[in-house]
């Protein structure tokens, strides 16, 4: 249940998402300058119908015991899959959308849910994957071991900035909301990263040149 | 799942600028945020005013009431505060191991987050209810949301009922090809999330794929970058004074409920 991330509205204090709303804005602001400087005018289509299939592919879900579900949140893969400027976009796009249309995560706090999920999830999992590919032996056999770590990561730290966030806005209690909260999503987290490698796996075997946008090499280049 | 939320009718609201509408939701849901702990006369005077408003839209409350449940797992987070904030000690739960214990101040502030959530989330609703898609997304632009982000959101919503449907033929599929004898959904709870790793990576080909297409029928249209709009809607005197009446009228319903309206 990814889904506890999207806090409703009135869960963060005003102060708390108010701030959090100006590190959005101008982290989103500078990731929508370098997206539209690296990639040309193909860019527009491109992170449109990727925000589309982010949002699709979190509808796929798989039993797990207890009678939820699971499925993907898609951050890091997305900042692997089109650059982490890119991948921002689409996740700050697709949280927004949410939020704006299905009512899943609040209007005041979307701010607050974009920055953990969209900014930390995507642009910091893809800090976490590009540092680790090198360390594990390059591409070829660092590529999903890092992606892992990093999808892993990405759900693991949002949640406890969630609760953080929570505490601050004293709408909980720290201890309790970080033992909820981070020990329920270290095992979303596990889930989100067998995903997030059998998808690249998919990709690398069907369309290796597919994946060339967020990688170590294209992104210095 | 239902995609296209908008529900039309012939109101004043569903008639109101977009801007006008983001604009009065974004400081409702403001003022309701910043409402001191116990403010449940403030809340309730706030909700009545939101559901006269959603008759005025001819959409009623139950739909909108209905619609307001989504957000009710989070509540989760919020009940903890029950049992750690020190204050009048209502009652001991006895859990066996531990017994936890209730206090006023704690429950009085539970209730707080919750109906002011609550309440938010209608008004959301009452908004997605009434305003078109496209004119949301116009008052995106209009409230200095960079250009690239407002133009990725309208395709991404073009494009989302299309990657839902495949998404949905593509979990059909997954179902009648797999057995499920005794409903565990079969497998190893690995294999079952490598499975979904695959199901996503094809839907990203797929889209991927998708992508060029509609980038080239772009370009055969004379597509150069630039998204371009022909509908532009002033936002004039009329507006104006709309905006100005819910700003006065939103402060003085936050000072009333900071300094004289009861507090529990």
């Amino acid at each position: 249940m990814p889904f506890l991330l999207h806090a409703p509205d009135g869960f963060f204090s005003t102060p708390v998402a108010v701030a959090l709303w100006i590190v959005t804005a101008v982290v989103v602001g500078y990731s929508a300058n370098r997206a539209s400087r690296e990639l040309d005018e193909r860019a527009i289509p491109l992170m449109g119908v990727m925000a589309a299939f982010i949002f699709a592919g979190q509808m796929f879900n798989f039993a797990v015991p207890g009678g939820t579900s699971g499925h993907l949140l898609g951050g890091v893969l997305a900042a692997i899959l089109l650059g982490p400027w890119a991948g921002t976009i689409v996740m700050a796009s697709v949280i927004g959308v949410q939020a704006l249309v299905f009512q899943d995560g609040g209007l005041l706090v979307l701010g607050a849910n974009i920055f953990n999920m969209g900014i930390i999830g995507t642009l910091g999992g893809y800090a976490v994957y590009r540092s680790l590919v090198p360390l594990l032996g390059g591409l070829s056999s660092g590529r999903y071991p890092a992606a892992a770590v990093a999808a892993w990561l990405s759900v693991f730290v949002a949640a406890v900035l969630t609760a953080f966030e929570l505490a601050i806005s004293d709408t909980t209690s720290l201890a309790v909301a970080l033992g909820a909260m981070a020990g329920w999503h270290a095992l979303i987290g596990i889930g989100e990263a067998v995903i997030t490698v059998a998808a690249l796996t998919f990709i690398a075997n069907s369309r290796p040149d597919l994946l060339r946008f967020g990688q170590p090499s294209a992104a210095t280049a | 799942m239902d995609l296209d939320r908008y529900l039309e009718r012939d109101s004043r609201i569903h008639a109101a600028d977009a801007r006008l509408k983001f604009l009065i939701t974004i400081g409702f849901i403001l003022s309701l945020s910043l409402l001191p702990i116990g403010s449940f006369l403030a809340i309730a005077i706030a909700w009545v005013v939101l559901m006269a408003a959603t008759v005025v839209a001819r959409i009623g409350p139950s739909r909108v009431v209905r619609a307001s449940f989504v957000a009710l797992p989070f509540v989760a987070a919020a009940i903890p505060l029950i049992f750690t904030k020190s204050g009048d000690p209502l009652g001991d739960i006895n859990l066996g191991l531990f017994t936890l214990t209730a206090s006023g101040e704690g429950l009085i502030q539970f209730a707080t987050i919750v109906f002011k959530s609550w309440v938010s989330v209608q008004a959301a609703v009452l908004l997605t209810f009434s305003t078109r898609f496209p004119d949301l997304v116009e008052a995106l632009r209009a409230l200095r949301v960079p250009a690239i982000i407002v133009a990725v959101i309208s395709f991404m919503y073009r494009y989302l009922a299309v990657l839902t449907d495949e998404a949905t033929r593509m979990m059909r599929a997954r179902a009648a090809r797999s057995a499920s004898p005794d409903g565990s959904g079969g497998g190893s709870l690995l294999w079952r999330a490598r499975v979904v790793g695959s199901m996503v990576g094809s839907l990203f080909i797929r889209a991927y794929e998708r992508s060029e297409r509609v980038y080239a029928a772009m370009q055969s249209r004379g597509f150069d970058g630039t998204m371009r709009t022909l509908r532009r809607r002033q936002f004039g005197g009329a507006q104006w004074l709309a905006l100005g009446l819910a700003a006065v009228t939103l402060g003085v319903f936050e000072v009333t409920g900071h300094l004289w309206l009861p507090r529990a």
